[in-house]
């Protein structure tokens, strides 16, 4: 069991996602923290504490969307797993799409899980509660350094 | 005289001086080395024309290669327009699903009249995005097709009546088969229209009347005509083409649920194996669904045990 609060980095451009993914994880029983950023490239600069996120916290794990802007999900998922200091951190993959490729190019990526984002909202609630019951609750987690 | 010719006389008579042999002889001989010539000249005739032609095949092979490239291409270029579309479509339907569902979550007092709205707004989201599944579907009857391999429909018919077995339990159904040959196809597309076609005569059955099907099949000329015989509601004549076309339907959802796909689905599958589907029927009086396939390299329903195999396969028993 993890007693800290948990810190998550969100990687997710879709407002209306961010939204129904931060009340879910607020509503859990554990604590944990959300940080969103819409871009790859932001993602990096926090994740680097570079840029404005000199004072970032380091996650304690990564839910990731595919289809971003500028620097696209899977190119991030692949510069965060051959970084040897990032890619300790678990990343779930949270994504539109269904397509075989894209789950198996995840995978190559390294990526933790792959999890297709469900059309119905219980059902996408239910995955976010997954999610933390899993990778907080039941997952060990790498400790921070 | 001609090489050919010369050689023989040597061999066979001595000399090759023709003045030293009779009239007679002389005048067999010419005629024989005119035979000769003529033989070369037609071998030449013969080669000259082999050669335009195998340069034609050549030319021919190029450019049927060349129509196979780009094909291929314009393939890959619209499953990728079709899948990205999906995808693309599919997005913001989602977003308007979903919020629209947190919407009546968060507002309890909404009265019988509100309930309503959000409900006919959740159905066309939900139909919305059926129909852009089945879009996606129909458009992949050309770009995943597989190649052709010989495919036994017996085995295919009762993987399906496998697969269909719940429905046609519920609706109390028999569906019985005659003999089948096997053919040409892609198996998986060829299931699919097994399925859809099966389905639908258990689906479309009458009020009272628990569903009857049978498939049979004969060898017209160069191909297998297949029939497809139930015993339901029936189709009035002169919507016979229409339902072929592309969700277009003939009851309402309620009525039946489906998109109207199905056939459209079928229709294609089976023109791109080369055949062509139409139907038979009269309202009240079940349908005969006909499609045909292409006879080819297939082999016919000889065998007398799988004679004995085939036949009831009734909802419940395999």
């Amino acid at each position: 069991m993890n007693n800290h609060t948990v810190e998550i980095l969100l990687v997710e451009d879709n407002p209306g996602d961010v939204r129904l993914t931060r009340e879910t994880f607020k509503d859990s029983k554990l604590a944990n923290r959300l940080h969103v950023v819409g871009n790859g490239e932001e993602a990096l600069t926090f994740l680097r504490h570079a840029g404005q996120y000199t004072d970032a916290i380091r996650p304690d794990l990564i839910v990731l969307d595919l289809n971003l802007p500028k620097k696209d999900g899977r190119e991030l998922l692949a510069e965060i797993k051959t970084d040897a200091d990032l890619r300790r951190i678990p990343v779930v993959v949270l994504t539109t799409s269904k397509a075989e490729q894209d789950i198996l190019k995840a995978y190559d990526l390294h990526a933790n899980c792959y999890i297709t984002k469900p059309i119905d909202l219980d059902q996408f609630i239910t995955v976010v509660k997954s999610i933390e019951n899993f990778w907080l609750q039941i997952v060990k987690l790498p400790t921070a350094h | 005289m001609h090489k050919l010719l010369q050689r023989q006389v040597k061999s066979h008579l001595g000399g090759e001086d023709l003045d030293a042999f009779p009239e007679a002889w002389k005048r067999l001989l010419a005629s024989v080395n005119e035979a000769y010539e003529q033989v070369d000249a037609d071998r030449l005739l013969l080669e000259r024309s082999l050669e335009l032609t195998s340069q034609e095949l050549i030319q021919r092979n190029k450019e049927l290669r060349r129509q196979a490239e780009e094909l291929a291409r314009s393939n890959a270029d619209l499953e990728q327009f079709a899948y990205v579309a999906s995808h693309d479509l599919q997005e913001p339907l989602r977003m308007v699903g979903i919020y629209t569902q947190l919407f009546t979550r968060r507002y309890h007092h909404l009265d019988a009249d509100a309930e309503e709205c959000i409900g006919y707004v959740l159905e066309g989201v939900q139909r919305m995005q059926l129909l852009i599944e089945d879009l996606l579907a129909y458009s992949r009857v050309g770009t995943r097709g597989q190649a052709f391999a010989p495919t036994d429909c017996q085995a295919t018919v009762s993987r399906v009546l496998a697969n269909l077995q719940a429905a046609i339990q519920e609706a109390g159904g028999v569906v019985t088969f005659d003999p089948l040959p096997t053919v040409m196809s892609d198996v998986v597309q060829l299931t699919q229209v097994f399925q859809n076609l099966i389905g639908n005569a258990i689906k479309f059955h009458r009020k009272d009347e628990p569903p009857r099907v049978h498939l049979s099949v004969v060898r017209k000329g160069a191909e297998w005509v297949f029939a497809v015989r139930d015993n339901g509601i029936g189709i009035d004549p002169k919507y016979a083409d229409r339902i072929f076309v592309i969700f277009q339907r003939l009851h309402t959802r309620a009525e039946y649920p489906g998109t109207g796909i199905g056939l459209a689905i079928c229709k294609k599958i089976v023109e791109r194996h080369g055949g062509r589907m139409w139907l038979d029927s009269r309202p009240g009086d079940g349908t005969t669904f006909y499609f045909t396939i292409p006879a080819g390299m297939s082999a016919p329903p000889a065998e007398r045990s799988r004679a004995e195999q085939a036949g009831q396969q009734r909802g419940g028993a395999a």
